[in-house]
């Protein structure tokens, strides 16, 4: 039978020929990844169980990415304890505040296409942008590390044709969240989305990034894209050379396929309470917001941050508008600076802070009562960020940049049409 | 015994967030004695002083929604709390089974027919909910005797050491 990218995969990761959807394999992860909101813990469990060592400690990957710089007594202990743990347990590689995981591993070179990685975080499945699937296991990191394999059932693959190219001042995330307007989480769940059609083109890498990690909040177990020329040379750039494409086996099943004319599409925003709330960007124009985020797994790359930038460029953030930006990794970061990317951002009226997930999960700049935020993080459930009757809102960089202007959320394009017009 | 549960149905709607479960800024915590605290803390603020060993969260279709986190899952398991409902994605189910809680997939019509206090009698093994309030008895899918298994060994932890005792673990390394 022909199997989907994903199935081509978990084949490989369980020493197998072939997988079927439903079947239950013990697969072994490539790479293993875990934060230090985690990490400390996972080791401090397995201890209580009588489990010493790693069972595969190099392909463990630990990051201190979650609590950047370390603001609380609690956090700078458990930061502490990630140091000496990873030391202890032989851990392959930690990063201690240069980024972001899911970004980092990409830039760093630590993940091929093919791979099977398993990461604690929600948002792992982001490295189905160079054509590995990534699986979210959490707690169950646990196993793998005592184990080096964890329990799959091989899952269905729900395939999206991307045609077309997105118009200006419409991104992948709008794209991402047209996906969600067609794959609802009964669909998603326990499935693997694979993207692929002649539009993949001209995605870059860090979008096709954003596509398969937000396919997590769809309810998808994971996201991968199809392996093409233009990863394979962004891959050599980050040294690894000898990839090769990947794709599904011709005439393998889906359990659904949908088509998108990227170049239909117009900006899109989540509203409250979940991401899979899509709405048009037109539709919520009267809606006020006092803070506005760019960064995240999903966003903070160096592409978004300068398209942010040339926006506001020669612009002043509303006064009643805090706008944050975090570049996703300590190299997206400096790039930024030297291109002139952060001062042209913070000349708008931008607070800059350094890489971390922080905002995302209300760990730092959080918001009170009644207030409300336009973010491209990844989540908006209620007091995610702080209060639980704080409102945010979920768009691209572009999307934020505007609303951050207009102290309510707004429609970049228009903007942009400003721009070019002599 | 992981196989049967008695106790009071806490009933909840469709699409009940993990964050709403346990508030995401609690994601540092990791002592259960605490979590159980903070689980379902602002959604029905009694439930962590009332709830009894044995009682049953029974939600709607996309439970534990959003964040994979195993903090809701801790604070059940330390308050002996097992789970019915209609639906719910990989991740919680995941984790459901791991930290070792008892769950049933009910399907929407069998979960719109517990109401909020009843008194439920659960067989994991055999898919078999009777509501005692209201006299009626469902049947629905059993938790697969592979699944049950790590529950009942107490979750994925108890089971990964006995992995480890038998040697079944991977070995290559690249």
């Amino acid at each position: 039978m022909a199997m989907t990218i994903a199935q081509r995969i978990l084949a490989r990761a369980s020493g197998r020929d072939s997988v079927e959807p439903g079947e239950v394999i013990w697969a072994t992860p490539d790479l293993v990844t875990t934060p230090e909101v985690s990490f400390p813990t996972y080791v401090k469990r397995l201890r209580e169980h009588g489990i010493e060592r790693f069972a595969l400690p190099r392909r463990v990957v630990v990051a201190i990415d979650h609590e950047v710089p370390v603001h609380s007594k609690q956090g700078a202990e458990r930061n502490r304890e990630t140091r000496r743990l990873a030391a202890e347990t032989g851990v392959g590689h930690l990063f201690d505040g240069e980024g972001i995981t899911h970004p980092l591993v990409v830039e760093r070179g630590l993940v091929r296409p093919g791979s099977f990685a398993a990461g604690a975080d929600t948002h792992t499945p982001s490295l189905g942008g160079v054509g590995a699937l990534a699986v979210p296991f959490g707690f169950e990191l646990t196993m793998i590390l005592a184990t080096g394999r964890i329990w799959v059932k091989v899952p269905e693959t729900v395939r999206v044709e991307i045609s077309g190219r997105l118009a200006p001042g419409v991104t992948a995330r709008d794209l991402v969240l047209a996906v969600m307007g067609r794959v609802d989480a009964e669909l998603a769940n326990y499935r693997v989305v694979e993207f692929g059609g002649p539009g993949l083109a001209h995605l870059s890498v860090p979008e096709r990034m954003t596509l398969c990690g937000l396919c997590i909040d769809m309810g998808a177990k994971s996201a991968v894209a199809e392996v093409d020329r233009h990863c394979l040379d962004f891959l050599a750039e980050v040294g690894i050379e000898d990839a090769e494409p990947l794709a599904a086996e011709p005439g393998c099943a889906y359990a659904a396929r949908i088509e998108i004319d990227a170049g239909s599409l117009s900006p899109q925003v989540s509203v409250p309470p979940s991401p899979t709330h899509v709405r048009t960007v037109e539709a919520l124009a009267d809606t006020e917001i006092q803070h506005a985020y760019i960064g995240s797994c999903a966003s903070g790359t160096l592409a978004e941050l300068s398209a942010a930038a040339d926006l506001l460029e020669g612009r002043q953030v509303h006064p009643g508008v805090q706008l944050l930006v975090i570049p996703a990794t300590r190299r997206i970061y400096q790039q930024a600076m030297e291109q002139g990317v952060l001062a042209r951002l913070t000349r708008a009226g931008a607070t800059i802070s350094p890489p971390t997930c922080g905002p995302c999960f209300g760990g730092l700049a959080q918001l009170a009562p009644d207030e409300a935020r336009i973010s491209t993080s990844t989540r908006n459930d209620p007091g995610r960020m702080g209060a639980r009757d704080a409102r945010i809102y979920l768009g691209s960089a572009l999307t934020v940049a505007a609303s951050a202007l207009a102290g309510r959320i707004a429609d970049p394009r228009a903007l942009l049409l400003e721009r070019s017009e002599p | 015994m992981t196989e049967s549960y008695r106790g009071r149905c806490w009933r909840f709607g469709d699409d009940l967030a993990s964050d709403e479960l346990i508030p995401p800024q609690h994601v540092f915590e990791y002592d259960p004695k605490i979590l159980r605290r903070h689980l379902l803390a602002e959604v029905r603020p009694e439930l962590s002083q009332q709830a009894q060993p044995g009682d049953m969260i029974v939600a709607g279709r996309n439970f534990a929604a959003g964040s994979n986190h195993s903090h809701p899952f801790l604070a059940m398991r330390e308050m002996g709390l097992g789970l019915i409902c209609a639906s719910l994605s990989r991740g919680p189910f995941r984790l459901a089974v791991f930290m070792g809680i008892p769950l049933l997939v009910a399907g929407s019509e069998v979960v719109a027919a517990l109401g909020d206090g009843d008194s439920l009698e659960v067989d994991f093994a055999a898919g078999r909910i009777a509501d005692e309030t209201t006299g009626q008895e469902h049947r629905v899918e059993p938790l697969s005797p592979f699944l049950l298994d790590i529950v009942s060994q107490g979750g994925g932890l108890a089971y990964a050491r006995s992995l480890v005792e038998a040697g079944e673990i991977a070995h290559a390394e690249s």
